[in-house]
């Protein structure tokens, strides 16, 4: 990445606010703004007080632009979106094959929550569903849960350039009511498919799924992924680019709860939600979408972050699968070389 | 296509405010419709060349930075104060020139996404076909956003020194903008200069076209600001010189 200087990345930012497709962005946002169908997440107070207003659109290219539309700074926690970025993670720490023997690949076509194992091999089918990721987790190496959590902080500073906290009081909220997570944990134990540190692990997992970001990091998180595995800012490396196209698999198929289907169907951009609101999209070598939008569909997906990624992969062409000519181009859309667009 | 036009230049004093007013009336009177937002919120002066005054002003641009009102709320439709007929029309947003106000916008800032927002909600609104941009003068992220987002940039120095180091400054800035199309236009210059080989000066010197080269002018000076110079003064070589800019601008993509 090319060292732009002061001057230069101020100017790269003010071309990214002039460009007409941040203009396409702030009438997406203005459209769905008035959105008022689904619901907040209540299953525990913290998540409850979540305003179903707040709105943020953040699109990051490969190049590194980024274009921000409303509530892009403001903070929330991750949720299950974790559970894709610490698979990766864990591939990392110990290659496909033992990842692959410990948690399948497999969509369950069940709720994220429910108790079910592979009845063959005892894995949880998949890292995406809570089963899978505290499986996941479990596989994270370090010395003691601090330093797997710090491992698991850093991880996502590479794919965002910024270091994240954890909301403690959604951590202790989630280990105080996470009797289900506890159950799944102890069957697994069972069958030998987690380690002993049940404990450690569980309290790791709440952590991971308590950190907070906005949908600027979103963007930049799905970005990094769609560049290969390298921060299109920062110029570094977040994951190792063998394991890129596994993160990515594994969003398309399982990445949108049991809505997934449907959504690679629909959107056919690989894709993971959270609970508190948030949604990472990433189309490969073109760009990363992050969006916030509290207010969730009865399969917990953010009901304003559908439609605006329903609408991008319909008008620039998105869907991984699309072979015709979009309505409009996205180069020049983003790059603003033609002026007359957007007006 | 609508054109949107912003007219700068690096130092204050230049004639932007009159080069604003003079051209969007120009460019109404041909029966467009056109839209002047005043975005030098630190000093804010064109509302008086519209003959806007304070107590007939409402909302203003500040208040629609600040998430108070729309765009639109702050709008007025100047065309009848400056003797434009329909279909012609003219709207002009402007800054406020309460000091509280002024000193809120210059404390907290604001986004200059949203100022971009402003713009194209503005032309949608009003159905303008030319949007002009008079700006602070000087480089500041406001001042590059209206570089960016223009079809046009009207650039206007003096045939002073400190105005040439700065134009060019600003030039070399805009060329990193992607700024489509530049022109220059040459202000208060001197009765013993000569203005042919100053224009060809000018051109050649920052590889860009000059559109109108303007005398300094003791009728322009009597007007102060009151009112538009074309309107009052149809038949002046300056309003001659305001009608070839505006047709340079109006003319190209």
């Amino acid at each position: 990445m090319a060292d732009l200087g002061s001057f230069g990345s101020l100017a790269s930012t003010i071309n990214a606010v002039a460009s007409p497709f941040r203009g396409y962005l702030n009438d997406l946002y203005n459209k769905h703004r008035v959105l008022k169908k689904g619901k907040v997440a209540d299953y525990i107070p913290e998540l409850a007080l979540a305003s179903p207003e707040s709105f943020g659109i953040c699109v990051v290219s490969t190049d590194g632009q980024a274009f921000e539309v409303g509530d892009c700074e403001q903070t929330f926690t991750i949720q299950s979106i974790s559970k894709a970025f610490v698979f990766g993670l864990a591939l990392e720490d110990h290659g496909r094959k033992y990842v692959n023997s410990k948690v399948g690949m497999e969509p369950t076509g069940e709720a994220f929550n429910s108790i079910i194992l592979d009845e063959a091999t005892n894995r949880p089918y998949n890292p995406m569903v809570n089963s899978g990721a505290i499986a996941t987790t479990d596989l994270i190496k370090g010395r003691n849960g601090t330093e797997r959590l710090k491992r698991i902080l850093e991880m996502f500073e590479r794919y965002t350039g910024r270091a994240h906290d954890i909301n403690v009081p959604v951590f202790l909220s989630e280990k105080q009511t996470g009797h289900r997570n506890r159950a799944m944990a102890f069957l697994m134990l069972n069958f030998g498919m987690v380690g002993e540190k049940i404990d450690e692990t569980l309290d790791l997992y709440f952590q991971q799924c308590s950190m907070l970001v906005n949908a600027k990091d979103l963007a930049m998180m799905s970005a990094t992924l769609a560049n290969g595995g390298v921060n299109p800012v920062t110029g570094v490396r977040a994951i190792d680019e063998r394991y890129v196209q596994d993160v990515i698999s594994l969003m398309l198929t399982c990445g949108m709860y049991d809505a997934s289907g449907e959504w690679a169907y629909r959107v056919g951009i690989p894709a993971k939600s959270g609970v508190a609101g948030g949604i990472t999209a990433v189309a490969s070598g073109k760009l990363g979408i992050g969006i916030f939008s509290p207010p969730l569909d009865a399969k917990g997906n953010s009901t304003r972050g559908i439609k605006v990624c329903e609408e991008l992969s319909r008008d620039f062409g998105l869907h991984m699968f699309n072979t015709a000519t979009p309505k409009h181009d996205l180069t020049s859309w983003m790059n603003g070389d033609d002026h007359s667009l957007g007006w | 296509m609508p054109k949107v036009v912003s007219v700068h230049s690096y130092r204050g004093g230049t004639g932007k405010s009159n080069f604003t007013a003079n051209l969007s009336t120009t460019i109404a009177a041909q029966g467009f419709r056109v839209g002047v937002i005043d975005t030098d919120v630190p000093s804010p002066g064109i509302h008086n060349l519209f003959c806007l005054e304070q107590e007939e002003v409402d909302k203003t641009l500040n208040d629609y930075l600040w998430g108070e009102a729309s765009i639109d709320e702050a709008a007025y439709d100047v065309s009848a104060k400056v003797g434009v007929e329909l279909p012609g029309q003219i709207f002009l947003v402007p800054s406020s020139v309460k000091p509280d106000d002024i000193a809120r916008i210059l404390q907290v800032g604001y986004d200059v996404g949203k100022m971009n927002d402003g713009f194209r909600s503005l032309v949608r609104q009003l159905k303008l076909d030319f949007l002009f941009i008079d700006t602070h003068p000087g480089l500041s992220k406001e001042t590059f956003l209206s570089i960016a987002i223009s079809h046009v940039l009207l650039l206007i120095l003096r045939p002073d020194k400190q105005d040439y180091q700065g134009t060019a400054v600003t030039i070399d800035v805009a060329r990193q903008l992607k700024v489509r199309r530049m022109l220059l236009a040459i202000n208060k210059a001197h009765s013993e200069l000569n203005l042919d080989a100053l224009q060809a000066k000018v051109s050649e010197t920052y590889k860009e076209s000059v559109a109108g080269i303007f005398p300094l002018s003791e009728d322009f000076a009597r007007l102060a600001s009151e009112g538009v110079f074309c309107v009052k003064y149809p038949a002046h070589p300056l309003t001659k010189e305001f009608q070839r800019v505006a047709k340079a601008i109006m003319e190209g993509d």
